[in-house]
């Protein structure tokens, strides 16, 4: 079966340095793959290429057979690409209900729509409300973000990710700043996620990666170190070198 | 069919770009208490002129064709989070085709000269919104908020001086004067007590269009757009092209104040283009609070009233004041008066279901 | 075409004096990050104290020193008074800044009233160099000296002493800056201070050749920020070949076709805009 997504010999750099070398790999449909490595090993820069905020300096991206490489970041929400971000990236002067309705509204065909007011549209009212009954954020739906627990904003910004009905999901440090129980809520919701959505995530909790992951790529100095499923990687004493017993870090750099 | 104006809710902070409010949690309202004020103050103004001398007319009409402009302003200022500094290009473009067009083309058809008022605004609108964009926001040139700043106030200076240097259509730095009394062409004369029903009927129009549009999905876009522009791109929304079409619009509501402006006055300088006419538009949006819907409204009748008050007691004195508008309004009600009067209108509305 | 040597004398000299006026900016902006939209106001400032000098006590020096010095005082009390409280809020420090540039320029009319003031050349530097047949006024390339002298001294401390090398660094990464014990805050005052000095000489050395009336310092405002894109900020040498493209741009044109010679000034602006947004020579932030 061909690659959902698929790189090749992506290369970053930024004046002298090069954050990112000669990457290769694909991720299959279903599949859930995750991006390892130690601070500085490229993951961002990789992952901002993979999401259109970055351009390579070499190799391409394929996304079901197309090149998308210069493909902008919207335009890759379109195509069934959907993202979350490392620092919760919501709108934090409006409701959760407001934020779910527009994070709906992005992929719907009625987004330019000048003339019907939001606020009264049944439809968008009844799809805003299954996305956030299925992360457990319906109760809050009158709060204002700011005002809420950072647990459950990070609850949201999965939320919000989800909302485009994406084929690829792709995770930036998910747990990051989570307690121990939150975290293994978010490990377990994203297992939940089913087979149509495939997931890449960046992670440093390794809790996670192997509570979730069926492949893990491990990335070092911008290049594919190793890579292989949980146990070939957990057993791998390169990783372990490489790691020096970081397993445990849970916060982001 | 009450009309409920919706404002994002309100208190005080600012997080460093346009100014924002800190939200409390949103009072449910009743459609009564929020649509009576709207009817009552449509129906003071509609029967005011039966009870007070004609130059107090004359000062609503200015009061609402400011009003006008300062809200076009607030579209792309208080809800996209475009803080533009040149929007009197938009202005003085629309009065400017109104005198034009009357006294050069010989156009007298009030109507028709509205309608290629606002294309010709809305194009050079969409000309000056290519650089703009270039420098303003996620994915932009520069990263810099000052040159965003300096290219809107530049193209306001920049209309100023060709309207100067192209003397024979804008007649130079004396402008364009005499231009003529509306000519609607349903068969009774304009005069100028009329005229003040004609500016209320149009304002009343343009700002019903302006509540539905920031209500709509796209309105509800621009303020994604303002709060996070990132993650409206992430979710697939192709925000250079909000921001491009919200500039736009901006800019015909602001031509329709301009051409109402120019019939108002019969006057048109290159000052009404440049950045002295700018200064009013964002005294009107950051007096108003940017948060609130009929926030320049309320900026407008304490303008043009202290502006009016100035010129009988203290007519040298104007930019003074003028001038201590703007520190007092940053430095004593930043939140602007909008919000002062939802606060105090809310206590009300408790105070009575009480 | 011997006409056009002094053309560019005259270019060279406005040239400097804009580069006076937007290298104070460029600090205060650059620097502290601090949006002072009065700079046009306190150069006319600057001009109407040091003409006031020079009628009661007759001394062009003494008038330079005390535009510097006054102006350095209102400087202070600007930073005590308002934009101290606006930390990081551009569009407030631009509205505010606004509205005390009108403020500014009621207060001197109320002062000085309406008209032009006259403003003559200092009497030693009076009357014209002759050289093959055209005359090059003495004043001018009086300010082009002046102007030479500062733009050294300015892009010597910026790179070559210590204090230069903090200012970089804190435009860079201001927060680092502070952590390594550095007192920014100190320097940066002091650097605000000096932009605004700078300014008001720029007023009285500006003086014979621009006049000095109230309602200049929009105008200015306006030059000022033209000058600071088309540069780029960050660096000194980019303010001085904004001041130069610009202040030649605009005598030249001036010169052959009269009317029209700001406009090209804002179409270079927004070209430069369109094309390279950080200006000639300027910082790219990331």
């Amino acid at each position: 079966m061909a690659p959902l997504l698929e790189t090749r010999d992506i290369s970053v750099h930024f004046g002298g340095l090069t954050a990112v070398k000669n990457v290769s790999f694909g991720i299959e449909p279903g599949e859930r793959l995750a991006l390892i490595g130690p601070n500085g090993a490229g993951k961002t820069t990789l992952f901002n290429v993979l999401t259109g905020q970055l351009k390579p300096s070499a190799g391409a991206v394929y996304f079901k057979g197309r090149d998308i490489t210069r493909a902008k970041v919207f335009e890759r929400t379109h195509m069934g690409i959907a993202r979350s971000f490392q620092i919760t990236s919501l709108f934090p002067y409006h409701t959760v209900k407001v934020n779910a309705l527009i994070a709906l509204e992005g992929t719907r065909k009625g987004r330019y729509n000048v003339v019907r007011y939001l606020m009264k549209d049944k439809i968008a009212q009844a799809d805003a409300q299954k996305l956030l009954e299925s992360t457990e954020l319906w109760e809050l739906r009158d709060e204002v973000v700011s005002s809420l627990a950072y647990g459950q904003q990070r609850r949201l910004e999965m939320a919000l990710s989800l909302a485009s009905d994406p084929e690829l999901l792709l995770l930036d440090e998910p747990s990051c700043g989570l307690t121990t129980a939150e975290s293994a809520d978010i490990t377990t919701r994203i297992r939940d996620l089913g087979s149509k959505i495939t997931v890449l995530m960046i992670a440093h909790d390794m809790d996670l990666v192997f509570g979730v992951a069926e492949r893990v790529i491990l990335l070092h100095y911008g290049e594919i170190a190793c890579e292989g499923t949980c146990d070939e990687i957990r057993s791998n004493q390169m990783v372990k070198d490489i790691y020096m017993g970081s397993r445990k870090v849970r916060h982001g750099r | 069919m009450a009309k409920v104006p919706e404002e994002l809710p309100g208190d005080e902070a600012y997080t460093g770009d346009v100014p924002r409010a800190v939200p409390t949690k949103p009072m449910t309202r009743s459609s009564l208490a929020v649509g009576l004020p709207v009817v009552v103050v449509a129906v003071i103004i509609l029967v005011l002129p039966l009870f007070i001398p004609s130059f107090v007319s004359s000062l609503v009409t200015k009061m609402m064709i400011y009003g006008l402009f300062g809200m076009s302003l607030n579209i792309i200022w208080g809800y996209a989070g475009i803080p533009s500094f040149g929007h009197a290009a938009f202005f003085g473009a629309g009065g400017y085709a109104a005198a034009i067009l009357t006294l050069k083309v010989g156009i007298s058809s009030f109507w028709l000269n509205l309608l290629l008022a606002i294309i010709a605004t809305a194009i050079i609108a969409a000309i000056l919104g290519v650089p703009a964009f270039r420098v303003f926001g996620v994915g932009a040139g520069a990263v810099n908020p000052i040159y965003f700043l300096l290219a809107t106030i530049a193209f306001g200076e920049l209309l100023s001086r060709v309207a100067i240097a192209v003397r024979p259509v804008t007649g130079g730095s004396t402008g364009l004067s005499g231009i003529p009394a509306p000519h609607l062409g349903l068969g009774f004369k304009m005069t100028s007590g009329r005229y003040y029903y004609l500016v209320f009927f149009i304002t009343i129009v343009c700002l019903f269009i302006i509540y539905r549009v920031v209500n709509s999905r796209y309105g509800y876009a621009l303020r994604g757009i303002h709060d996070n522009e990132r993650r409206m791109q992430a979710l697939g929304y192709n925000t250079w092209l909000y921001k491009y079409t919200s500039w736009i619009i901006a800019a015909a509501f602001a031509g329709v104040a301009g051409f109402m402006f120019a019939h108002f006055g019969g006057t048109m300088v290159p000052n009404n283009l440049a950045m002295i006419t700018s200064d009013i538009a964002f005294l009107l949006v950051i007096m108003g609070s940017t948060t609130v819907f009929f926030g320049p409204l309320v900026a407008s009748v304490v303008i043009v009233g202290v502006d009016y008050l100035s010129s009988v007691y203290l007519p040298e004195r104007w930019p003074l004041i003028f001038g201590a508008m703007f520190v007092v309004t940053i430095m004593v009600i930043p939140q602007g008066l909008g919000v002062f009067i939802l606060k105090l209108w809310r206590k009300v509305v408790r105070g009575a279901a009480a | 075409m011997s006409t056009a040597l002094v053309t560019g004398l005259n270019g060279l000299s406005y040239a400097f004096i804009l580069f006076l006026l937007a290298a104070g900016f460029s600090l205060t902006f650059g620097v502290m990050g601090v949006l002072n939209l009065t700079h046009g106001a306190l150069f006319v400032f600057g001009a109407y104290v040091g003409l006031q000098v020079i009628d009661s006590f007759s001394a062009f020096w003494l008038a330079i020193i005390a535009a510097a010095v006054s102006l350095a005082v209102i400087g202070f009390l600007l930073y005590y008074l308002f934009l101290r409280h606006l930390y990081n809020k551009v569009p407030e420090q631009a509205v505010l800044t606004i509205g005390l540039g009108y403020m500014a320029a009621n207060v001197i009319l109320w002062i000085w009233g309406p008209r032009a003031q006259i403003a003559q050349t200092p009497h030693i530097l009076t009357g014209a160099l002759k050289v093959g047949g055209l005359g090059f006024p003495i004043y001018r390339i009086f300010i082009c000296g002046v102007g030479l002298l500062v733009l050294g001294l300015l892009w010597w401390i910026q790179d070559r002493t210590r204090w230069g090398a903090i200012i970089r660094a804190g435009m860079d990464n201001k927060e680092m800056t502070v952590s390594l014990g550095i007192n920014y805050g100190f320097v940066s005052t002091a650097v605000f201070l000096l932009g605004i000095a700078l300014a008001g000489v720029a007023g009285i050395l500006g003086a014979p050749i621009l006049g000095a009336y109230p309602t200049m310092g929009d105008n200015l405002l306006l030059l000022t920020l033209i000058v600071v894109v088309v540069g780029g900020t960050g660096y000194i040498q980019g303010t001085m070949l904004g001041a130069f493209v610009i202040g030649m741009l605009d005598t030249f044109g001036k010169a052959y076709v009269p009317k029209t010679a700001l406009f090209f000034a804002y179409v270079v602006f927004l070209i430069i805009l369109l094309v390279r947004p950080s200006g000639l020579i300027g910082r790219k932030v990331f």
